[in-house]
């Protein structure tokens, strides 16, 4: 059945200009203005205290460590990614839940472009937040006046990761548009989290390295950020995966036929394509990574200049004479320094080998204190020694007392030795000295369990051969001890003593 | 003609929704009546680019909306109404007219007067801050009215239109509606026959996805004189009787 109105087809009109670009901005400033995304932002702010500010205030006041909780195994990611997931997947889902689908079919903007506006605005809501929680605990940190460089790289690993979650949330909603797409994002978001810690624990290499909650690889070291930069290597490949996760759930949306003509979407498949490579040589690259004691090297990536150490002027107090020297980042342990070393320093100050002055050295391989060189120097990785005074975080805390009694020991123990496993005769002299130094046998087994690195030594109690030795040591009168002392010490340090030999 | 249908179907599963339909229709307002599931919306929602046909040709605005420029052409010059429209609770009426003005591609220079005349014609200028959530039913309605004038249209697809409307602002529709079709071809889709018999210069009747009647309104009227079709108003008879003729048909072919 055929039928016509009778009035001509009128002309049509002049051509619009186009101006997508503009147009794509007031889109944007529109869904800016009237996104729902702040809504769940108070939430976020009150876990954000909780979670990844509140337990990082009880550790020791350098930045590599107030934010290894929270930075480093990414807490801030965590308590991020699922609502951002979450409410992504409910933004994303709008036009589905709305009725809106056919209308905004019907659009001559492909609906990728109306997509790209709404998730973009969703994307900056999460990551301004992002920042500004960050900045804030950063600016905290700041006041209170801890040491060292705040971690920007891992900053920008938190801003990318939740805009990638911002992203799958998004993704999620625009293809499945109903009520249940936001619940199951965040779950989502929130396995995912709770998998990448998980395996993030127990893979210090591999492909495991890249997941973003994974602390293994750079934050290995206390002085990062303080004698050298924080390593950019893993960081920069992390982005890289996160950006390229990004990019194939925004492809994604260009994919179906609805969503915009041949080159749109064939745009859109070059998108997801490189998006899948970047995940792909992200994870390549992590598993070329070497762990150095300054943090996780890939080869492919590293830049020299990030290997150098960061200028600084150290801060130096006396210790029975002796001058000490700190990097200014541990200007307030200097006093419990000089304070814990002033015993041992006068025991030995007239001794052969006895050290002319201290001198911090980043923690790197050692872990422990050393005397080289010639005049001798001793070297005190204070980063790597277990428990600077005060609270260390998460529940521990060491007095002065403690940290004074292993400074002592590692100072003694390294005095008597040049290198390799303690001999019998080096272990009497340390236990006589530690003795003289105010540290009873019965404390020093436990005592060296704390202090030196590795396995705890064998012996449980002060009992045997060698605290037979130091007894007889400190048996003599103290003029003779020290007589024996200046005549033997070279020959205890170097091994050639033997317990049979000592007084 | 702005409209060209031959032979247009489309099926859902088994169901033909819309089954070998031709119109034609230039500037002016046409009227799509039939009862509940007739298949009306259908041919809106494939009129409106939405569906497109299994089988069939159909040249909208003197274009094959199957090639994805001249549906672009289409698009542009296109002016929506779905029956089921849902709304942005979070926006403005002004801006969720004007989102959909810059979906449509308009120049952006030209948007805020656009808006602000599309939002006063369906007379929702007090409103035109008002959040969508704060809104009457009928008034999310004129600003869904709104959105598919905001582009002047030269084709006007609207489904449903007066639902919700009370009668004051039914009539001022109507008057838009004449004012539109100055312009434009305007295809109504309603069960009101009353607004069909107020505006519509050309009038489709649609039964189980076939057109059973294509005319005037007075030629529909005519249909319903001397049957006993039920109605309170003479083109409600022409109405009852052409679709009871095509039923009684159905079950004969049957």
């Amino acid at each position: 059945m055929t039928a016509a109105t009778a009035a001509p087809v009128r002309p049509a009109p002049v051509r619009w200009v186009r101006s997508a670009p503009l147009s794509f901005l007031l889109l944007l400033r529109m869904e800016l203005r009237r996104n729902p995304m702040p809504l769940i932002l108070p939430l976020i702010a009150v876990l954000f205290w909780f979670d990844a500010y509140r337990p990082s205030t009880a550790t020791q006041p350098f930045w590599m460590m107030r934010t290894f909780w929270n930075m480093g195994q990414g807490h801030t990611i965590i308590d991020f990614g699922p609502f951002v997931a979450g409410m992504a997947a409910w933004i994303g889902s709008r036009d589905g839940r709305r009725g809106i689908a056919d209308l905004a079919s019907t659009m001559v903007r492909p609906r990728w472009t109306a997509h790209l506006a709404t998730w973009a605005a969703t994307a900056i809501w999460a990551a301004a937040a992002y920042l500004v929680l960050v900045g804030v605990m950063f600016g905290v940190y700041a006041f209170q006046g801890v040491h060292g460089q705040p971690p920007w790289w891992w900053v920008a690993v938190g801003v990318m990761a939740v805009t990638a979650f911002s992203a799958a949330g998004f993704a999620a909603g625009v293809l499945w548009p109903n009520r249940f797409a936001a619940p199951l994002a965040a779950f989502g978001g929130f396995l995912a989290m709770m998998l990448s810690s998980q395996t993030g624990f127990r893979s210090h290499a591999g492909w495991a390295l890249i997941l973003p909650t994974n602390s293994n690889g750079n934050y290995n070291q206390q002085d990062t950020g303080i004698f050298y930069p924080y390593l950019p290597d893993l960081p920069i490949a992390r982005i890289i995966f996160l950006a390229g996760i990004l990019a194939v759930f925004l492809g994604v949306l260009g994919l179906p036929v609805h969503a915009g003509g041949r080159r749109l979407r064939a745009a859109a498949t070059l998108i997801t394509v490189v998006g899948l490579a970047a995940v792909s040589t992200a994870v390549g690259l992590v598993r070329t990574a070497q762990l150095s004691p300054r943090g996780t090297v890939i080869a492919a990536l590293h830049d020299a200049a990030s290997d150098r150490p960061i200028a600084y002027t150290p801060v130096c107090g006396l210790s029975a004479q002796t001058p000490v020297c700190l990097n200014p980042a541990y200007g307030s342990y200097l006093s419990d320094v000089t304070a814990a070393l002033t015993p041992v320093l006068a025991e030995v100050a007239d001794l052969p080998g006895a050290p002319v002055r201290g001198t911090q050295i980043a923690d790197d391989a050692v872990g422990t204190l050393t005397i080289s060189g010639s005049p001798p120097v001793l070297a005190m990785p204070l980063g790597a020694i277990p428990y600077l005074p005060g609270s260390t975080g998460f529940g521990y805390s060491t007095t002065e007392k403690q940290f004074a009694d292993i400074l002592r020991e590692q100072f003694l123990h390294a005095f008597v030795t040049s290198a390799g496993p303690q001999t019998p005769a080096q272990q009497a002299v340390e236990a006589a000295l530690l003795q003289r130094a105010g540290i009873p046998f019965a404390d020093q087994p436990k005592l060296e369990a704390i202090a030196e690195p590795g396995p705890a030594p064998e012996k449980a109690t002060a009992t045997g051969p060698v605290y037979d030795a130091a007894q007889r040591l400190l048996a003599l009168p103290p003029t003779a001890q020290q007589a024996w002392l200046t005549a033997h010490v070279a020959d205890v340090r170097s091994g050639v003593i033997t317990l049979a030999q000592m007084p | 003609m702005n409209v060209e249908l031959t032979d247009l179907t489309r099926r859902f599963g088994r169901t033909r929704a819309v089954d070998g339909v031709s119109l034609q229709a230039g500037p002016g307002v046409f009227g799509l009546l039939g009862p509940n599931g007739a298949g009306k919306t259908s041919l809106l929602r494939m009129m409106a680019t939405v569906l497109r046909p299994n089988s069939g040709r159909m040249r909208l605005l003197g274009r094959d909306p199957g090639d994805y420029a001249p549906r672009r052409e289409i698009r542009r010059r296109l002016g929506y109404l779905p029956q089921n429209l849902g709304y942005y609770p979070g926006f403005t009426v002004a801006e969720f007219v004007e989102y959909f003005a810059l979906l449509k591609d308009m120049p952006p220079g030209q948007v805020p007067r656009a808006v602000a005349a599309a939002i006063e014609s369906v007379g929702l200028g007090d409103n035109a801050r008002a959040k969508l959530r704060t809104l009457s039913g009928g008034m999310l309605r004129r600003a869904g009215i709104a959105q598919a004038i905001v582009n002047s249209p030269e084709l006007l697809l609207l489904d449903e239109p007066t639902a919700g409307l009370d009668p004051e602002q039914r009539v001022a529709f109507r008057a838009l509606l004449r004012d539109l079709s100055q312009r434009a071809t305007v295809v109504v889709s309603t069960h009101l026959v009353e607004d069909v018999g107020a505006v519509c210069t050309a009038v489709a009747l649609m039964n189980s996805g076939k057109i059973v009647f294509n005319g005037t309104p007075a030629e529909l009227t005519a249909r319903g004189e001397g049957s006993d079709a039920v109605g309170d108003a003479p083109l409600e008879r022409g109405y009852g009787a052409v679709l009871a003729a095509a039923r009684s048909l159905t079950q004969v072919r049957s």
